[in-house]
Formats: structure tokens, C-alpha cells, sequence
């Protein structure tokens, strides 16, 4: 069975069982690693992509879910060039081991689409991903500077 | 089939990690995928074994340690460029090769990446590669352009005269410097401070743009041509042996391609350096399903029915643990400390008081889990991976294929998440075993989330009995400590190596055999030992009726150290930069206490320290709470002021101080393994909770100005905050904590 879906972009079609979660399909079949597998049960947000605009974990959304969606993941954020999101991470040094920060920043890019500028408190309410490594302070800094581009 | 219709390259793209390691393209299915590139291309010249040349002129530089987000990549190449002269920018970083590391007799110096000791230990080294390399392009250029060498400088890549007129670029001359004799790290002088351009001054990361656009490469994320996956189960019971399971059940279905059984045993060693035990780490046995996915993996293996021999440990639980610790604590242990007569001077004074304090199971939980890909073939064994200890996993790989040591290849990745997990490598010797039965094809095992919990190696439980004593003028005239600890090499320091000056004083330590076997963990033993010895200093002055930071000033009192303590430089040295940190710390907190209530500002102060003498950073803290009266906590603000020595990328320190503060944080809040017969309870991060944005303080660092040889910094903040944490609950109306993590307890109702 075939699944046909946009991803970054491109229209791409998937093979396999129409059960397999997006993430796996992304990682394995489309050679997207960007999205990280941390939990897979929508606790961390490691494996965050956009649908239809909407920040979803896409360990939860199935293959056969995302038929036809408008899927972006974290290689089709800045397709034309660094989305404000990424540069001001870049411009903070925000991540350390980095794992999480894929998905850190489809959330932050969903929170900016839906909030123009966020307050502190937005951006704590509304973005539950984790980081071990604890980078939460410049993720708030990088989110607010983000927010003024 | 896939099918891409549009922006093939917008959507694919080449993979390069920005360590250089591994450097390959993704294609889609049906197409042949591409083979990871060999990094060293044509025409490299390896200079030295840190320094490659190529003939462009771009440098790579060789670092030896495992980057898991501490920075050090980003540190250790600071130190390089200084003395290179490089410009920042104009070179690549990959990491060591172990198997050159064990051809060339360790040349690395230091490669197991543990202790904070990175910067530390390679400061020297690395330095010295740098400059080593520097003279030799110099004499090969000099003789090339016919030129003394004290003449010549560098810039932009390229070895130029004064004038800037005639140069040479270090790709034409490579070659030649590459054939001259190393010069001899004693006749080399390192550039004096005042002439640093890198060091000290606050670089960005190298890796941060490839972390912050999906592109850095980590173990998960290798990916080979004719790749297929493996999920893993081991035990659920500690010690258990893998008796059948039925494969049956699981035969036939699509994308599944063998189930493999793999056998415990070896999993590598740590060695620090005369510190402590060697250990060896011991993997269970364990079952592993082959698939054309990973998801199939899993979903294959989560229902073959698989028996377990559970051995001996099957009826331990949490309860049956803390029951043996208990009757450990009452008596009397090692004696790992004794000054003054303890017993006759708690006799003697005025007032006495006992507490005991209780750490719980924790765990690391990196955010990706343990995963390795493998490749067993004719030539040997090759591993793709995440360690902090490459020269280990090299070991454990040519060992689980049953291959001599130099057919084994290890390719050190990124790593997302480690906090000492990856020092054992028993997610390697899976991979490798599994591979063994799938020769010839490249083999990716990832580990559930739920095995990354129940299979790790922990740092241990243990228990306090604190008992103490003040005399009329309410000083501390007797500190006892009888600490039980689970598995876990001797770890004593937390509780020996508190810094007060008191005249009698007996530290006894115990230690039984739990089930989950030990690891070493982010803040080590201090983790356990800091804030139980700080709480009950807390306790004391309460007892004495004195705040707790006048308590802790008293007692960081270099007057009152006995004369005959044996290391009385080291404990004058230690109580004068505690005490300076702590009152540097207070003042940029705005005093050590706050009003209001439910709001409280608590203090702590750590400097990591082992033996006398150790060469450590030390930290200390303000942490401010507000309890809501309904078992609510909120921690507000961090202040944390550190001194590190030379901060060789302040602004990374920073970022380590403030991640090492919020795993502490994490922790003390909500870090809580059990067990029951057996088996860790807890799976995925619904049943064990992880700090998140909403609980995330807000952390002002100060680093103190400092010339002294770097010290460590990705671990000091751990110990202090949790230190800070407990006595600011305590100082907001809430209860005395001696049991983490604070979450679960009932207790913060109580009015202030």
C-alpha cells in the first residue's frame, strides 16, 4: 500500500504498513533524520514536525493519518534560508547535545505562527518538549528574540 | 516505490556531521543508497596525530573527546587555534580514532570522557599539538620560501613574511612539514595569557548550526546501504538469564527477519585514574528482533513470548533495599574519617540532634536512546555509535564479534544525552552480536524507551545517619556520618570531603549489592553526599538558632582548624574559596534571606572535591522558591557564582552551570526509580517526570575571574543547587527534605 503525502515541499509517496507512525516513515523511508525518536508516547516532543501547520508528535500520527497532509519537518524549516527561529538559536548557542532541539524548535515555530509575541508564561504553557540537558533559559531568551524578527 | 516529484534537494540534501566523522547522503528507498565517505580523502596529510591538512588548506582537527553537549569539541579546538594561529572558521573537527589511539600508545592523552576532566586534563596537550604543528609548517615554509621561520607568521590558512608578500598555503606545504621530526613538547613555550586570542573569550559553538537545523549526526541516525533494524529486550530482572522464547508466534510476519538471542557478559571499563576501583561493567542476557523498520522490531518483539530465568534477585524491591540500608546505618561502618574523639564530644554537648537522609534510585535518561549501528563482514567489525569511552567500545566490539582487536573499527558520533550512561558500551556488544548473525549486513539497534529505563546502571541509593552536637556558644562540636550506599565503587566523598571546620569528626561508610548494577552519573557521589551534609548543617543552626548562612560562614572558619588536622593546607585553601563564593553569591542574591510568605532563598556550596589536593571548580548558590500552601513549589531564580579557573569558553560554562543546575533541579523534584521483585518499575517519561519549560528557573551565572589552570564545570552545578533547593524549601515554611526527591512527599503543606 502507498501513501501519498507532501513532505518539505515534495510530494512523496510511502510504502509499508499504513500503521507505521510518521516518524519512523520520515526517518527510515525518507532518510529525514532531523526527527528524533525520543519517547514515543507524545511525553518529550523530540520527534515534533509540522502538519498542516500544526506542531504535532509524530509518533503519534500514523502513516496512513498524514495521507495527503502538508507535512515540514526540521530540514524544510529553513528551506529558504534559516527560519528566525533557528538563527536566534544559532545566535544563542542554544543547544548542547542537541537531540531535543529539532523538536524544540518546530514548537517554538508552531507557538510563534499562533502567538506573534509570546510572553514568558505562553512560552512556558505551551511548550511541554523536554531537554535533559537543561538549555530551558535560552530556549525562553532564543523564543523572545525570535519573536522580534 | 517513492517518488519525488519536486526540490529533491531541498528535501534530501547531503548529511554531513559537523564533527566530519561521517559524512554521507540519504536517498530514498528504491535507490541504491550511498556509502559513508571515508573522511580522510585524497591528498590529506596528517601532520601530526591531531592535525590533518588538506590540500585546500582547511585543517581538521582531532579531539579526543566525546561531544554530548558539553562543549567540549567547541573548547578543546579553542585551545588548538590558539596556538595554531588559526582563524576560527577555517577548520573542521573529527573525532579520534580509537584504533589509532591504541596503535600509537594512547597519543590522546585522554580519551575516556568522564569527571568534567576534558579541558582539564587535554589544556596542556592540546595546547602543545597546536604549537607543535605551527613550528613545523613554519620550518617548512621557511625553508620553502627561503626564509627564517621567526620571520614567517600565519594567517588566513596560509604561512606568510612580514610584509605579507610572499606566502605559502598550508595545503602546498603540508607535505612537507608533515616529514619533519615533531619538535619535543619541552622546547615548545606556549603563548604567554596575555597574548590569547581564543582562549578565554566566548566562541560559539561549532555544532550549534547543525543542531539547530536536524543535520548533526548522532548514533541513531546512521544510516547505511542495506541497513536493517533491531529492538532489544533484556531481563526485566536484574541478574536473569535468557532461558527460550517462542518464535513462532512472530514467524512470517512481514519486514521480520530473525529473532537473535544475545548473551550477557563484558560490557567495558572505566579506569580513572587512581580515584578509585576500576569498574566492570556486566550486561544481562537479552533478545533481539531483526526487522526491515525499527517500528516492526519493536512491535514484533513486544509480543514473542520470551521466558526468563530471574534469578536471585526477583524478590528485591525498594522496600527490601531500604530495609538493608537501615540496619547498615546503625552500625558501624569504615572508618573513612576520624578527628577528635566524635563520641565523647556528642557526650559533652550541650544540645545533640539525629536525622537520617535518603537518596532514592535515579536515572540518567539521555533523550536518545542507547542505539549503535554495526557491520560484521569478512574484514572484521565496524560500529557507528554514541560513547563516551570510543577506545572501550572498540574493545567490547572486537570482542562480542569474537574478532582480533585490529579488525574492529569504532566511528564516534554526536551523542544526544549521555550524563555517564554511555561509559558502559553494552548497547554496543548488542549491536555487534546481533550483526554477527546478520553478516554482512549493516545491523541499527535502538533501544526502546522503556529498556533505556529498566536497563541502565544507576548511581547508587544510600542513606545518612547524621548525628552532631553544639556546645553553649553554639558552636559544632561533634559531626558523625554513617552512610550505607547500594552498588557502587567506594564513594565516600560527598560526606568525608565537607569543608567545615569542626574538631571532632567521624565519617563511616557501608556498602551492600543492589540488583541495578552502578554507573557513574552526572555529579557523582556529591549528588548523594552534598545536600545531606549541607541539610543537616541546616538543622544544626536551626538547633543553634542561628540563620543558615551565618551557621555555614561559621563553620567555613579557617581559625578553628585543628592544628594537627593532617590536611590543613587543603582544608584552609578549600574553606577560603567556599567561603568567598558563598558571600559572592549572597551579595548578587541581594542578602541570604528573602521576606514574604511561602517565599524562601536557600544556599549551597560544592567544590566537587575527592582527595586533598584535588584540582576542582567549585560553585556555590542562592535558590529561591515560593511555596503555594497546597503542595505546589515553584523555583524561581538560580544565582550561581563559579569558579573554574580559567574559563576557556565562558560562555559555554554558562551553559553548563545552568544545564548542570536544572538536572540537579530535575532530580531533587521529581527523580524517583522503584523496584519491585526485581524489576525497575517505571518505563517511559509518563511514570518518571523530567523537568520542563514550566518548572525551568531562571539562572544568573557569574563566573570569578580566575588565571589558574582550568578546572572542570559540566557537573558542579548539580550538587550545589540541590544543596540550595532543600534549604529554600525549608526557609519558605516548608518541611525539612531528607528524602528525595521532593515531589514525594506530602509535606510542603505546613504553614510557615
Amino acid at each position: 500500500m502507498s501513501i501519498s503525502m507532501k513532505v518539505n515541499g515534495s510530494s512523496v509517496s510511502v510504502d509499508g504498513d499504513p500503521e507505521m507512525p510518521l516518524l519512523w516513515a520520515l526517518r527510515e523511508k525518507l532518510g529525514l533524520t532531523g526527527t528524533k525518536f525520543g519517547c514515543g508516547i507524545a511525553q518529550c516532543g523530540a520527534c515534533m514536525v509540522h502538519m498542516n501547520g500544526e506542531a504535532v508528535p509524530s509518533c503519534q500520527v500514523t502513516v496512513s493519518a498524514a495521507q495527503d497532509a502538508d507535512i515540514t519537518t526540521i530540514e524544510g524549516l529553513g528551506a529558504n534560508g534559516l527560519h528566525p527561529v533557528q538563527k536566534a538559536w544559532v545566535q544563542l548557542d542554544v543547544p548542547q547535545c542537541g537531540y531535543c532541539q529539532s523538536g524544540m524548535i518546530m514548537a517554538a515555530a508552531a507557538l510563534l505562527e499562533r502567538v506573534k509575541q509570546p510572553t514568558i508564561e505562553d512560552i512556558d504553557t505551551s511548550i511541554t518538549n523536554i531537554c535533559r540537558c537543561g538549555t530551558y533559559v535560552r530556549i525562553r531568551k532564543a523564543i523572545l528574540e525570535a519573536a522580534k524578527a | 516505490m517513492s517518488t519525488i516529484t519536486t526540490s529533491r534537494r531541498g528535501l534530501l540534501g547531503a548529511f554531513v556531521s559537523a564533527a566530519g566523522v561521517a559524512t554521507f547522503n540519504v536517498v530514498l528507498p528504491g535507490v541504491a543508497r550511498a556509502v559513508m565517505a571515508d573522511p580522510a580523502g585524497a591528498g590529506d596529510i596528517e601532520v601530526s596525530s591531531w592535525i590533518v591538512i588538506e590540500p585546500d588548506g582547511m585543517v581538521r582537527l582531532r579531539i579526543p573527546q566525546a561531544e554530548m553537549g558539553q562543549g567540549v569539541e567547541t573548547a578543546l579546538s579553542q585551545l588548538i587555534v590558539e596556538e595554531m594561529d588559526l582563524d576560527w572558521g577555517k577548520f573542521r573537527t573529527e573525532f579520534v580514532d580509537p584504533q589509532v589511539n591504541r596503535n600509537r600508545n594512547n597519543v590522546y592523552v585522554h580519551t575516556a570522557t568522564l569527571n568534567s576532566w576534558g579541558v582539564d586534563l587535554l589544556f596542556e596537550p592540546m595546547r602543545q599539538a597546536g604549537a607543535q604543528v605551527r613550528a613545523m609548517l613554519m620550518q617548512a615554509a621557511g625553508a620553502r620560501l627561503g626564509l627564517p621561520p621567526e620571520q614567517l607568521r600565519v594567517a588566513a590558512n596560509r604561512i606568510t613574511d612580514a610584509s605579507g608578500e610572499r606566502s605559502i598555503g598550508f595545503g602546498e606545504i603540508a607535505a612537507d612539514a608533515a616529514k619533519l621530526p615533531i619538535p619535543d613538547a619541552k622546547t615548545i613555550t606556549l603563548k604567554p595569557r596575555a597574548a590569547w586570542r581564543h582562549i578565554g573569550k566566548p566562541h560559539h559553538r561549532l555544532d550549534t548550526l547543525a543542531k539547530s537545523t536536524g543535520k548533526a549526526v548522532y548514533g541513531i541516525d546512521v544510516t547505511l546501504p542495506d541497513m536493517v533494524y533491531a529492538a532489544v529486550r533484556q531481563s526485566p530482572v536484574f541478574g536473569g538469564r535468557l532461558r527460550s522464547f517462542d518464535e513462532a508466534v512472530i514467524a512470517g510476519r512481514p519486514g521480520v527477519l530473525k529473532v537473535v538471542a544475545i548473551r550477557g557478559g563484558p560490557s567495558g571499563y572505566t579506569t580513572p585514574p587512581s580515584l578509585w576501583d576500576i569498574i566492570d561493567f556486566q550486561m544481562d542476557d537479552a533478545v533481539a528482533v531483526v526487522a526491515d523498520s525499527w517500528w516492526t522490531a519493536q512491535k514484533a518483539l513486544d509480543d514473542l513470548p520470551i521466558v526468563w530465568d530471574e534469578g536471585e534477585h526477583a524478590a528485591v524491591s525498594s522496600e527490601s533495599i531500604a530495609q538493608e540500608l537501615d540496619a547498615l546505618v546503625s552500625k558501624p561502618g569504615k572508618s573513612v574519617r576520624s578527628e577528635g574523639d566524635t563520641d565523647r564530644a556528642l557526650e559533652g554537648a550541650v544540645k545533640t540532634i539525629q536525622s537520617d537522609y535518603h537518596f532514592p534510585f535515579v536515572q540518567h535518561a539521555p533523550m536518545e536512546p542507547m542505539s549503535c549501528v554495526a557491520l560484521v563482514n569478512d574484514d572484521g567489525v565496524e560500529a557507528w555509535g554514541g560513547t563516551q569511552y570510543a577506545d572501550e567500545a572498540l574493545r567490547i566490539a572486537a570482542y562480542a564479534a569474537g574478532v582480533a582487536l585490529k579488525d574492529a573499527k569504532f566511528h564516534s558520533t554526536y551523542i544526544g544525552g549521555a550524563f555517564g550512561r554511555r561509559l558502559s558500551q553494552d548497547y554496543v556488544s548488542q549491536a555487534v552480536q546481533i550483526a554477527k548473525r546478520m553478516r554482512g549486513r549493516p545491523v541499527k539497534l535502538i533501544w526502546s524507551r522503556e529498556e533505556t529505563t529498566r536497563r541502565s546502571y544507576y548511581p547508587p541509593v544510600a542513606q545518612t545517619r547524621f548525628t552532631g552536637g553544639i556546645d553553649g556558644e553554639k558552636r559544632v562540636v561533634a559531626w558523625k556520618a554513617q552512610a550505607a550506599f547500594g552498588s557502587a565503587p567506594f564513594q565516600p566523598y560527598g560526606l568525608s570531603r565537607i569543608p567545615f571546620a569542626i574538631p571532632n569528626v567521624e565519617i563511616e561508610y557501608s556498602g551492600i549489592q543492589t540488583p541495578p548494577p552502578f554507573g557513574w552519573m552526572r555529579g557523582v557521589a556529591h549528588t548523594q553526599g552534598t545536600w545531606m551534609s549541607l541539610g543537616f548543617a541546616s538543622e544544626l543552626a536551626e538547633l543553634a538558632g542561628v540563620s543558615s548562612y551565618d551557621f555555614h560562614l561559621s563553620l567555613l572558619d579557617e581559625t578553628s582548624i585543628p592544628a594537627d588536622r593532617p590536611d590543613r593546607d587543603d582544608a584552609i585553601a578549600r574553606i577560603r574559596r567556599q567561603r568567598r563564593l558563598l558571600q559572592e553569591v549572597v551579595k548578587r542574591a541581594g542578602g541570604p534571606t528573602r521576606s514574604g510568605r511561602g517565599r524562601g532563598r536557600g544556599i549551597g556550596i560544592t567544590d566537587m572535591s575527592y582527595i586533598p589536593g584535588y584540582h576542582a571548580s567549585c560553585a556555590a548558590m542562592a535558590v529561591d522558591v515560593t511555596l503555594d500552601g497546597k503542595g505546589g513549589i515553584k523555583v524561581e531564580k538560580v544565582f550561581a557564582v563559579v569558579d573554574v579557573g580559567t574559563a576557556v569558553n565562558p560562555q559555554n560554562v554558562e551553559a553548563q552551570v545552568q544545564g548542570g543546575i536544572n538536572y540537579g533541579i530535575s532530580n531533587a523534584l521529581f527523580g524517583k526509580l522503584t523496584l519491585k521483585d526485581g524489576r525497575i518499575e517505571q518505563g517511559n517519561f509518563d511514570e518518571y517526570q523530567l523537568m520542563k519549560l514550566a518548572e525551568a528557573p531562571d539562572i544568573d551565572v557569574h563566573i570569578m575571574p580566575s588565571d589558574g589552570r582550568p578546572s572542570g564545570i559540566g557537573e558542579e552545578g548539580t550538587p550545589a543547587v540541590v544543596s540550595a533547593l532543600v534549604d529554600a524549601v525549608h526557609a519558605a515554611g516548608g518541611p525539612r527534605i531528607r528524602r528525595l526527591p521532593i515531589m514525594d512527599q506530602e509535606l510542603l503543606l505546613r504553614k510557615s
